[in-house]
């Protein structure tokens, strides 16, 4: 069974269709690359999934439950974590207050036990400080542990955010372009990562990508978009043969991937 | 802050160490002493200033109750006198018919409840709305409380008697300072805890980003309406322990300048800190004494403006805002930092001069 099935889902603003009846399937271990010009649709996807926008036509069924009937603070606990195109970190918080955050679904300590800060509380913390310290190991974060967020450099930021999205132990993955903003080494780091994710986590991937080099490298499936429904949908060098993929870009966008290529 | 990184680097051995109450050793001590002097201050204090000590620890209850909302949760509020008059009416009548021992937790509940109500509408706003929003529900409830009469005794006042525990008549200002302290430490204590806690954190994830917190599970609306609760409910305690410092409460001591005293205390002391509700609180109780004493320096009719106070509120709000928006507390950490590092600082940058120099001779 996939674990992310979408069916027909549209959504718009004023006149434009930004996700235009587009369906797809995600199954268990995959890396899926989500591509497309500029304006796509592409973050409208992710917003859909995230519960952030409404669905005007179709389903998004997750592990075969209705995302539809979930509010936008539930789709965390369904096991779903994501990333942000243009980071939303907790800036004034360290990094460490932020990865912690990144644990709030698996609170289980009531209201009165966080106030009088009674064993039930504590324990939580600990559990969440354990997890949280075997992230910032695997990013190799630790000297940002207490500095604030705000003050950190974009790339590290981007790291941190994938890190929030870690500490909760997601079934999936949302990455909106992990690799846009970062130098040449941050993106082969990026690289390894994604594979220890899907391979070392067993988390699936879910990811929009511009870098030609990262979706070949780590792709299992590629689906391209152009004005929010789908091109094609298959393997990253298929998907880049794809006569209408091709013409897509050619009218496209300066950052144009394929060029690039 | 070279020196304190290389410090906080140890502590991952223990990650219960984060979870003390004073993480530092030497905080222990410094606390420990602050406590004896709290405790032996009514021996030493004249009277007078005894009673601004009473002052200052309800305005650090109801600091921290607007320090909840609007410093960690990021939900301004303009509106904290009304909570501040729930409490102090809550208790006055109440006291009618019942001890104060529950009167006083009744009045902090009740505050709390008016503090869902007006969060309830709110939750949608944010920024000069919210501050428009919550200043209007504060004029509502301030002219319910003017008009129900029957049971507020509108206009002409209300007479509230000295708290009584028991047997026990706190008939002086130093009883009530006791009383005042143990409250204000509870709610700091009680701060520390939500601040240390899930709930504390997913409170300043709302104030950052309200989409993040949102997608790693944080529910906006009910974490928002906790905190206005909270907030409201402490607010409320310091309106009840006022009443009972004031001993006659009518509608006109709770207005707009009281919403404002206590935004400045959050302000002035530190924005996101519970230090700063501290710092702030006295600040406010000394600043119109500094100001009394000012008016005999400068010329009459400067002095005899009746907005002198509200403006020099205004003036340090925005010199704080633009220049130390960390508040008092930011800059009490700037000086113990300096202090702390004080001979290392100069080794090291004499350290740094000299490999410069070398740099340079080649
Ligand atoms: N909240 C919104 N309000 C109005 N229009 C929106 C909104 N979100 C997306 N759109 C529009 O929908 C279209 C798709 O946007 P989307 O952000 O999904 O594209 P994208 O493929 O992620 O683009 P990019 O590669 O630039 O990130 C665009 O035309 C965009 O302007
Ligand atoms: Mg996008």
């Amino acid at each position: 069974m996939s674990l992310l099935t979408a069916d027909d889902i549209s959504i718009s603003f004023g006149g434009i269709r930004a996700v235009d009846h587009l369906s797809f399937e995600i199954d268990p271990g995959d890396v899926f690359c989500v591509i497309g010009p500029n304006g796509a649709g592409k973050t409208s996807i992710f917003n859909l999934v995230s519960r952030i926008y409404p669905l005007e036509t179709g389903r998004l069924l997750f592990q075969g439950r209705d995302l539809g009937r979930l509010a936008a603070h539930d789709i965390a606990s369904t096991g779903i974590a994501r990333t942000f195109q243009n980071i939303k970190l907790f800036d004034n918080a360290s990094v460490l207050t932020n990865l912690m955050l990144g644990r709030y679904r698996h609170n289980r300590a009531g209201l009165l036990e966080q106030c009088l800060f009674l064993p039930g509380a504590r324990r939580q913390v600990l559990a969440d400080r354990e997890k949280v310290e075997q992230v910032i190991d695997f990013l190799d974060i630790e000297r940002y542990r207490d500095k604030p967020a705000g003050d950190l450099s974009y790339g590290v930021r981007k790291i941190v955010e994938l890190g929030r999205a870690l500490v909760s132990e997601p079934t999936l993955l949302l990455l909106d372009e992990p690799s846009s903003g970062l130098s040449p080494e941050e993106t082969l780091d990026m690289i390894f990562w994604i594979e220890d994710i899907r391979d070392k986590l067993g988390i699936t991937v879910m990811m929009i990508e511009h870098d030609m080099r990262l979706v070949s490298a780590v792709a299992n499936k590629v689906l391209a978009v152009n004005l929010g429904a789908r091109l094609a949908l298959g393997s990253a060098t298929d998907v880049q043969a794809d006569p209408a993929v091709v013409a897509a870009y050619l009218g496209g966008s300066p950052g144009d991937p394929l060029s690039s290529h | 802050m070279r020196g304190g990184n290389s410090v906080k680097f140890i502590r991952k051995s223990s990650y219960d160490y984060d979870l003390r109450l004073f993480p530092e050793p030497e905080d222990k001590f410094w606390y420990a002493l602050l406590g004896i002097a709290l405790l032996i201050a009514p021996l030493i204090l004249p009277p007078y200033f005894l009673g601004q000590a009473v002052l200052v620890g309800i305005y650090v209850i109801a600091g921290f109750g607007l320090m909840l909302l609007s410093g960690y949760t990021g939900q301004i509020s303009l509106g904290h006198a009304a909570f501040f008059a729930v409490g102090a009416y809550a208790t006055a009548v109440l006291e009618k018919s019942l001890p104060f021992v529950l009167a006083f937790p009744a009045a902090g509940l009740i505050a709390g409840a008016v503090g869902i109500l007006v969060g309830l509408p709110a939750l949608r706003l944010s920024g000069i709305y919210l501050a428009i929003g919550t200043l209007a529900s504060s004029f509502i409830i301030g002219e319910v409380i003017a008009r129900w009469e029957s049971v507020t005794r509108g206009s002409s006042g209300f007479a509230i008697s000295k708290i009584r525990i028991g047997d026990f008549l706190l008939d002086s200002d130093a009883r009530l300072y006791y009383l005042v302290i143990a409250v204000a430490v509870a709610a700091l204590w009680l701060g520390r805890n939500i601040l240390r806690s899930p709930l504390g954190i997913a409170m300043m994830a709302i104030r950052d980003s309200q989409t993040a917190a949102q997608s790693v599970g944080v529910p906006l609306a009910r974490v928002k309406l906790i905190a206005f609760a909270l907030s409201a409910a402490f607010t409320g305690l310091a309106g009840a322990l006022y009443a009972h410092k004031i001993q006659f409460i009518d509608p006109d001591q709770f207005t707009l300048l009281l919403s404002v005293e206590l935004l400045v205390i959050i302000f002035i002391g530190g924005i996101g800190s519970l230090h700063g509700c501290v710092f702030g609180a006295v600040f406010i109780i000394v600043l119109p004494q500094a100001i009394a004493i000012l008016k005999d320096h400068i010329p009459s009719y400067l002095a005899e403006q009746t907005g002198l106070q509200a403006a020099i509120y205004a003036v340090l709000l925005l010199g704080f805002i633009l220049f130390e928006p960390a508040g008092l507390y930011g800059i009490w950490l700037k000086t113990k930092h300096y202090f702390s590092q004080f001979p290392h600082y100069q080794k090291g940058s004499q350290k740094d001069q000299k490999s410069h120099a070398r740099g340079e001779s080649w």
